[in-house]
């Protein structure tokens, strides 16, 4: 539908709110000019604003103390996600008492709704929301993340440690 | 006929049968373990307690008859306490494994723990250790942690399969499972152990961490393994079938199967499957839809057979449902007026064997529907006329109803290698065999549809008719023979006969897929 409005008389006295919004702008640049640690904007993507530690950004897979891959390849998370993204194949272990393992995992972080059901849902703390979200990539497959990056990104610095050990759970008499 | 009382239902059931047949038969529900309807009642598992009144102490339902005038109940506070602690025995040592369990979804411990569980548990001992992933054959693999010692397992290989290779060692909470002198458990039904198990201690190797059950749907058919048709149920997902279980049918397999037919999933999958309609001349294959092609080949086959109908010959595999059989003898037997009719059968050797439960040596599920139509037209011509017609280079067109279940056809290349004094062979196959396409001149192959597609009946050794529905599409562009007959006789070119399955059809069972599901659209973006 298109609707034509006619301009009325009023349309033409824009001057004054020209004028008002001048003056905002100009006090503001002279304020910011010469008062700059009070100014309440970023220089992004130089300065960057921390989030609390709670925040839910990009999943990060955690790993065991030896930096294998915690995840037991039991699809609760992929079973949670509402937004169906996470996509796990796993397979035997030559280890008999890692049984479980993913050969692939990877989350379609376009589609990711970051609700952080998944981190819910795992039951060995082998998957987490981390930190980042400042995550730009040039292509649609770059948005794709597979279990090295997930697990070994550099950011990490080496893989994020679990909380939970088998063999600690062991000794215990688990 | 004893009459009791169940729960405040009155129940009346045949002389001898047990509390929980009674249970069963009344659709009431009682927690259990170790009672299967196929076994021998074992009374182990000590879950299955009810209270009857008059008697001062529970009994166990699965080992007691039920008397004339019995008042049994399984819902007072002290059975359910009973039967809450009971379970916590069991998982005393039970170790903390659901999410590597292949069971998780469908395990007894689960489902009880939150029907009748429910507890703290109150444990301050360790647990015991045992063996986990042990290697019981070629197709189990054992955890003893998880296991409960309920010796369906057992009874299973001393009364059904009758090879007594499992037995429980040891005493006390060292009690495992295992083969005497650690020899395998391999017989041909031994993956029905890991059905009866209602915890996760036995798993299939086949289908080991391949799909977490609630991925999967499943969809009632039979299986085309042999003769016998079993009862079976095929799941599937999105990604495509994964394993296959038997049914229960007291008539023909009762609550197992062979570990045969639990293959037959294999075949039908996309991967295994010919994919496309398509013609090899000279070396040079073309892909045609079925619309194009299958007029046009009517129209050629139709007037060689009024030539000469000496020249065109159909050969019939007991692979296909009775319908497609009528329908592609009505057409071209009935009105084309063919005369060279054959039946191949796959082990001419092994046809009447049986080893004495389920398995036949007749590797095909309808060789008696097929035998049938070929007795109502009076077609009697054996395979020895056929090679030597074929040696005399008589047949110029040969269409070949082959294999669907490509695993039990141990001679196509033999076959394939007679097939090749014909000069054009019309190939109808679901999977795909290498060299098809160089045998004769001129080859069409086209791509069939598997029990698991369509619609039809079956006829077992027995004589049982049986028919099966639909699950899913998995090849697109596959025919059933009806459809490939309603495209040969279809005057109208261009139209529409793929999904009509003829005038048989009248439920369609499609299940539509899921719509962006996470696997379907991935990489696309
Ligand atoms: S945060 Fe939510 S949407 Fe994203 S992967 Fe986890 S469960 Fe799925
Ligand atoms: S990340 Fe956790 S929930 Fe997801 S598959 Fe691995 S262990 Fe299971
Ligand atoms: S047997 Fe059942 S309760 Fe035990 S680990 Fe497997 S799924 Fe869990
Ligand atoms: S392995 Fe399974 S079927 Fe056999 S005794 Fe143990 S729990 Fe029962
Ligand atoms: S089912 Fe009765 S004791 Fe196990």
């Amino acid at each position: 539908m298109s609707v034509v409005k006619n301009p009325g008389s009023a349309s033409k006295w824009y001057l004054p709110g020209i004028t008002i919004g001048l003056v905002s702008t100009f006090s503001t640049m002279i304020k910011n000019l010469f008062g700059r640690n009070k100014m309440i904007t970023l220089n992004y993507p130089e300065e960057k604003y921390e989030y609390g530690p709670r925040f839910k950004g990009n999943h990060i897979l955690t790993v065991k103390k030896d930096g294998s891959l915690r995840c037991t390849a039991c699809m609760l998370c992929a079973t949670n996600c509402p937004a169906q993204c996470i996509k796990i194949h796993a397979a035997e272990h030559n280890d008999p008492t890692v049984e479980k393992y993913p050969i692939s995992y990877e989350i379609d972080i376009l589609r990711c709704v970051f609700c952080g059901y998944c981190e819910e849902a795992c039951p060995v703390d082998a998957i987490r929301m981390g930190p980042e979200w400042q995550t730009p990539a040039l292509s649609g497959s770059n948005f794709t993340y597979d279990i090295r990056y997930l697990a070994y990104r550099p950011n990490l610095k080496g893989g994020i440690q679990s909380r939970l050990d088998d063999e600690e759970r062991h000794k215990v008499g688990i | 006929m004893p009459k009791c009382k169940i729960n405040g239902k009155e129940v009346d059931v045949p002389q001898g049968t047990t509390i929980i047949e009674a249970f069963k038969a009344s659709g009431q529900e009682i927690a259990h373990y170790c009672w299967h309807p196929g076994l021998s009642v074992a009374g182990v598992c000590r879950l299955c307690m009810v209270q009857i009144e008059g008697q001062p102490k529970l009994q166990i339902a699965c080992n007691t008859e039920v008397k004339e005038g019995m008042v049994i109940n399984n819902n007072s506070e002290t059975v359910k306490d009973t039967v809450r602690w009971g379970l916590d025995f069991h998982l005393i040592n039970h170790p903390l494994d659901c999410p590597i369990c292949d069971q998780a979804g469908e395990c007894g411990l689960q489902e009880q723990y939150m029907q009748f569980g429910k507890y703290d548990p109150e444990m301050a001992e360790h647990k015991v250790k045992k063996c986990k992933v042990v290697d019981l054959g070629p197709t189990v693999v054992l955890d003893s942690e998880r296991c409960i010692l309920c010796s369906r397992c057992v009874r299973f290989t001393d009364e059904v399969s009758k090879t007594h290779e499992l037995g429980i060692f040891e005493r006390g909470d060292r009690s495992e499972i295992g083969t005497f002198d650690g020899k395998p458990l391999n017989n041909k039904y031994s993956l029905n152990t890991v059905d009866i198990c209602p915890v996760g201690a036995l798993t299939s190797k086949d289908f080991r961490f391949r799909q977490r059950v609630w991925y999967l749907k499943e969809h009632n058919t039979i299986c085309t393994g042999c003769s016998t048709g079993c009862n079976v149920k095929v799941y599937y997902n999105e990604e495509g079938c994964w394993r296959v279980k038997p049914r229960y049918n007291p008539d023909i397999n009762g609550y197992w199967m062979c570990d045969e037919g639990r293959d037959i999933y294999k075949f039908i999958n996309k991967k295994n499957r010919l994919q496309e309609i398509t013609m090899t001349e000279k070396g040079v294959s073309k892909v045609f839809q079925a619309e194009e092609l299958l007029p046009q080949l009517g129209l050629e086959l139709k007037n060689a057979v009024q030539k000469n109908p000496e020249s065109v010959a159909l050969i019939l595999t007991g692979q296909y449902s009775c319908e497609e059989y009528q329908s592609l003898l009505n057409l071209m037997v009935k009105s084309w007026g063919l005369k060279n009719v054959f039946h191949w059968v796959n082990h001419p050797e092994s046809m009447e064997q049986f080893d004495g439960l389920l398995l036949r040596g007749d590797k095909n599920p309808n060789t008696k529907g097929l035998l049938n139509e070929l007795d109502l037209l009076s077609l009697t011509q054996t395979w020895k006329d056929l090679e030597e017609k074929l040696h005399r280079n008589l047949i110029k067109h040969l269409i070949v109803a082959g294999p669907e279940n490509l695993a039990t056809f141990s001679d196509v290349k033999e076959k394939l290698k007679l097939f090749s004094s014909a000069n054009k062979l019309i190939w109808l196959s679901a999977g795909i065999f290498e060299g098809v396409s160089s045998v004769c001149s001129q080859v069409v192959q086209i791509p069939t549809k598997t029990f698991f597609e369509k619609e039809g009946s079956y006829i077992n050794h027995k004589g049982m008719k049986q028919r099966v529905t639909p699950g899913v599409e998995i090849v697109k562009s596959a025919l059933s023979l009806c459809e490939f007959v309603e495209g040969l006789h279809h005057d109208n070119k261009g139209a529409h006969f793929q999904d009509m399955d003829s005038a048989l059809v009248d439920t369609k069972l499609k299940e539509p897929l899921k719509e962006n599901f996470f696997t379907a659209t991935r990489g696309s973006l």
